[in-house]
């Protein structure tokens, strides 16, 4: 990373969206998996990790303590399907037009 | 007005993308911790400080997280709040 995570703005940040990272963070902590979003207030990485019984873990890592970010896989349109309705509300879609 | 962004005045049209990007990054962002309220949250924290917690709220910043029946090492605290300098990652379950 050229340039620390914090200071990459939205448009880079959105290219690691639906993206499979490894984030390195803290002194020793390596963590992966799916990137939801990243806030882009306190730079903050949402990953997500898909159990086979339907539910999912969610891991937030604060941005920062993000040492590094790197893109491991491209999400396939199950996976993407599923990251985007993560969250939402039933029967609400998102305020994106 | 002040400049929220690093993109110039000039180029209009990079700024309409960036501010459309962050507010879909945000928007997500928001929706995640809205659905962590009453959860239990587990707090990775500096030095290797795990502690558990009921997840309330956060402020619009993400400076603090406002928890209930924090367990930490030396006792539970009924209601804390855990400035978001100290933590290094939290995980729950949905």
């Amino acid at each position: 990373m050229q340039c620390r995570w914090p200071l990459l703005g939205p448009l880079r940040w959105i290219t690691y969206v639906n993206k499979h990272v490894k984030v390195k963070a803290g002194k020793d902590e390596v963590l992966w998996g799916w990137l939801l979003t990243v806030d882009p207030v306190s730079a903050s990485l949402v990953l997500m990790d898909f159990k086979e019984d339907g539910g999912a873990s969610v891991q937030v890592v604060m941005g920062h303590a993000v040492e590094e970010v790197q893109i491991q896989q491209e999400a396939d349109e199950e996976t993407t399907d599923r990251l985007q309705a993560s969250f939402l509300p039933p029967k609400t879609c998102g305020l994106d037009p | 007005s002040i400049p929220t962004s690093a993109v110039s005045d000039a180029d209009a049209e990079q700024l309409q993308k960036e501010q459309h990007a962050r507010s879909v990054l945000r928007e997500r962002f928001l929706r995640c911790v809205l659905s962590m309220t009453n959860k239990n949250v587990r707090f990775h924290m500096h030095e290797r400080v795990k502690v558990e917690a009921t997840f309330g709220a956060s402020d619009i910043d993400v400076l603090n997280f406002q928890v209930s029946d924090l367990h930490t090492p030396i006792g539970v605290q009924k209601e804390a709040l855990i400035r978001s300098q100290d933590v290094i990652s939290f995980t729950f379950d949905i």
